[in-house]
C-alpha cells in the first residue's frame, strides 16, 4: 500500500539526486560537447575557479541569514501580539497567513508594481523618506538586494508566527503566575520563561526557513532576473542560468551537489544550537 | 486564566489591527489595483474612488490566458486526485501495519518534503528531456506530485492514528475485509482531512512557478504563472491587467487555504516542525 507513495518519493527525490551526482561527473557542454561523456572532476575543478559563482554563494549566505533575520524580527512581536484570546487576535492569526499562501508570481509582480517609479505607492514612500531616488530601488544593486531580502522575509514570516504561536500557547500559565509571585517583572518573565520555552521551535523552524531561503529562486528571478549587475544573483539563479542560458547541465548539476553539501554542513552546525533536554 | 484588563486588551487589539493592515497592505494593493481604471492606477492618488472590472474582462478575453487557466485547472485537479489517492493508502499502512523498514519509508517520504524543487531541478529537467516529455502537462503533473504528497501522507497518518483500531476490528469481525474497513470506516471519518489534503495539493500546484518555467515553453501548455509573466513582458502592458491576473491566481489559493486552515495548519506544523 505504501508502494506508490514510496515510488513517487524515489522518482522525484532519490533518483534525481543520484542522477545529479552522476551528471556532475560528466563532461557535457551543449556548445562544445553535445553528448555527455565521462569527465571525472572536470566540473568541480571549473567550479572552484569560477569567481562569479563564489560571489553568488556569498550573496546566498547574506540572503539566507537576512531572510531568517527579517522573519524573526517580524514574527516575534506579531506572535506575542496574537497570543491572546480575543476575537480580533484569532481572526488576525488566520489572515496573517496570506503572504505565505499567496504564490510567488503574484507577490513578485505585486511588489514590482508597488516599487515602480511611475505608479508604485511604496516607491513614492521610499522617495519621500529619502531612501529611493527618482528611479526604483530595484534599479540600484545594493537597495534591490536589501529590498528583495526584506520581501523574502516578509513572505516567510507567517509560517514562523504560526509555529511561535503554537509554542507560546503550550507554555503553562502557572509558570508566569509563579514568577509573578516571586516578583519577576515583565521583561524577566519574557527572558526566563518565554525565550527558553520557544528556543527549540525557533531553531527548528528557523532552520526550515533557512533551507527554503537558501534554495530561493522565484522571488529574485521574477523581480529582477538576478540583476541589476548580478546584485541579486543568488546561487539558485546562477544554477538556472548555467542550464538554460549557458547550456551547461553537467556544470549546473555540480553546483546543485555543492549546494547540498554546504547546506548539510550548515544544518549540522545550526542544530547544535538546539537545547538538548 | 491570567487576569487581563479589558482596556489593555482593547489597546492591544487596536495595535493588532494596525500591524495586520501594514503586513497585508502589499497584497491588498494588488486586489485594489485590479479593480481601478488604468488612469487612476497611474495617477489617481492612493484612495480608490472608481471601480471597474475592465481588466478582468480584458484578461479573460485573451486566448493565451484562457488556455493557461484551463491547463492550470487540469494540472491542479489531476495532481490533487493522484496525491490523495497515493497518500491515503501510504498513510494507512504507516499508521496501522508493523513492517520492516516502516520508519525508514516514513522518513523517506517526509524527507522529500524537505527537499526544495530547486535541488532536483537540473536532473529532473535532463530526465524529462531525455524521455521526450518537455512541454507536456504530464511531466509537470509528475513533478508537482512531490509538492504536496509528503505533507499529505503525514497529515492523513495523524488523522488515522487518532481513529481507534477497535472500530476496524469490529467491522472485520462482522465480515468486512481490510479494504472494506478502510473505505467504510476510516475514509468517512477522515473525509475533511482528505478534502483538505487534496485542496492543499491543488493550491501548491496552482501557483507553482519554477518547474513550469523550466519544463514549459510552448504557449499551448503554459500554466497561469507563466501566462501572467507573458502579460508582463512586452513593452506596452497594463498594470491593471497584470494585477487582475495576479488576483485570479492568488484568490483560489487564499480562499481554499483559509477554508481548510484548521486541518492544514496542524499538518504543516507536524510536517515541518517535528519538535
Amino acid at each position: 500500500m505504501i508502494g506508490p507513495a514510496v515510488f513517487v518519493a524515489f522518482a522525484i527525490a532519490i533518483v534525481p539526486l543520484c542522477y545529479a551526482f552522476w551528471l556532475s561527473l560528466q563532461d557535457w557542454y551543449m556548445l562544445r560537447q553535445p553528448a555527455p561523456k565521462w569527465g571525472g572532476l572536470i566540473n568541480y575543478r571549473a567550479l572552484l575557479q569560477d569567481t562569479q559563482l563564489w560571489a553568488s554563494f556569498g550573496r546566498t549566505w547574506i540572503w539566507t541569514l537576512g531572510t531568517v533575520f527579517v522573519e524573526l524580527l517580524l514574527a516575534m512581536p506579531i506572535a506575542l501580539l496574537l497570543n491572546r484570546e480575543t476575537g480580533i487576535a484569532r481572526t488576525a492569526s488566520a489572515l496573517i497567513l496570506l503572504p505565505w499562501v499567496t504564490p510567488f508570481i503574484v507577490l513578485g509582480f505585486g511588489w514590482r508594481f508597488l516599487l515602480d517609479s511611475d505608479v508604485g505607492p511604496a516607491h513614492a514612500f521610499l522617495h519621500m523618506i529619502g531612501i529611493a531616488g527618482d528611479s526604483s530601488v530595484l534599479n540600484d544593486p545594493v537597495l534591490a538586494f536589501a529590498t528583495i531580502i526584506f520581501i523574502s522575509g516578509w513572505k516567510g514570516t507567517p509560517f514562523l508566527v504560526i509555529a511561535l504561536l503554537a509554542a507560546l500557547k503550550s507554555i503553562p500559565d502557572e509558570l508566569y503566575e509563579a514568577a509573578e509571585v516571586d516578583g519577576a517583572g515583565a521583561w524577566s518573565r519574557f527572558w526566563h520563561i518565554t525565550v527558553p520555552s520557544i528556543q527549540n521551535t525557533v531553531v527548528t523552524v528557523g532552520l526550515v526557513l533557512g533551507i527554503l531561503a537558501f534554495y530561493s529562486f522565484d522571488l529574485p528571478w521574477i523581480m529582477t532576473k538576478g540583476g541589476p549587475q548580478d546584485a541579486t544573483t543568488i546561487v539558485g539563479i546562477a544554477m538556472y542560468k548555467a542550464v538554460f542560458l549557458d547550456l551547461r547541465p553537467a556544470y549546473a548539476a555540480a553546483i546543485s551537489i555543492v549546494m547540498l553539501v554546504l547546506l548539510f554542513l550548515a544544518s549540522m552546525f545550526a542544530l547544535r544550537a538546539r537545547r538538548t533536554d | 486564566m491570567r487576569r487581563t484588563s479589558p482596556l489593555r486588551e482593547a489597546g492591544l487589539d487596536a495595535v493588532t489591527l494596525i500591524v495586520l493592515f501594514l503586513f497585508l497592505v502589499p497584497i491588498l494593493w494588488v486586489f485594489v489595483a485590479s479593480v481601478r481604471p488604468e488612469t487612476d492606477i497611474t495617477g489617481g492618488g492612493l484612495w480608490p474612488q472608481r471601480f471597474t472590472f475592465v481588466h478582468y474582462v480584458a484578461i479573460l478575453a485573451k486566448k493565451p490566458f484562457l488556455i493557461a487557466l484551463k491547463n492550470s485547472l487540469i494540472v491542479g485537479i489531476v495532481v490533487a486526485i493522484i496525491t490523495t489517492a497515493l497518500a491515503l493508502p501510504a498513510a494507512y499502512a504507516l499508521s496501522r501495519f508493523r513492517f520492516h523498514g516502516r520508519d525508514f519509508f516514513g522518513l523517506l517520504i517526509l524527507g522529500t518534503q524537505m527537499l526544495p524543487s530547486l535541488a532536483v531541478l537540473v536532473p529532473l529537467v535532463v530526465i524529462v528531456r531525455q524521455l521526450g516529455l518537455t512541454n507536456t502537462l504530464t511531466a509537470l503533473i509528475f513533478t508537482h506530485l512531490a509538492l504536496g504528497m509528503p505533507i499529505a501522507v503525514w497529515m492523513l497518518k495523524g488523522y488515522i492514528d487518532a481513529i481507534p483500531k477497535e472500530l476496524e476490528e469490529a467491522a472485520m469481525i462482522d465480515g468486512c475485509s481490510r479494504v472494506g474497513a478502510l473505505t467504510r470506516i476510516v475514509i468517512p471519518l477522515i473525509r475533511p482531512a482528505i478534502i483538505a489534503v487534496g485542496t492543499f495539493a491543488f493550491v501548491l500546484s496552482w501557483g507553482e512557478y519554477l518547474m513550469a518555467l523550466a519544463l514549459i515553453s510552448k504557449a499551448d501548455v503554459k500554466t497561469l504563472p507563466l501566462a501572467l509573466q507573458a502579460l508582463f513582458d512586452p513593452y506596452s502592458f497594463s498594470w491593471g491587467q497584470v494585477m487582475a491576473g495576479g488576483t485570479i491566481i492568488a484568490l483560489p489559493a487564499i480562499l481554499l487555504f483559509l477554508i481548510f486552515r484548521k486541518q492544514l495548519v496542524g499538518g504543516l506544523l507536524a510536517g515541518g516542525v517535528k519538535g
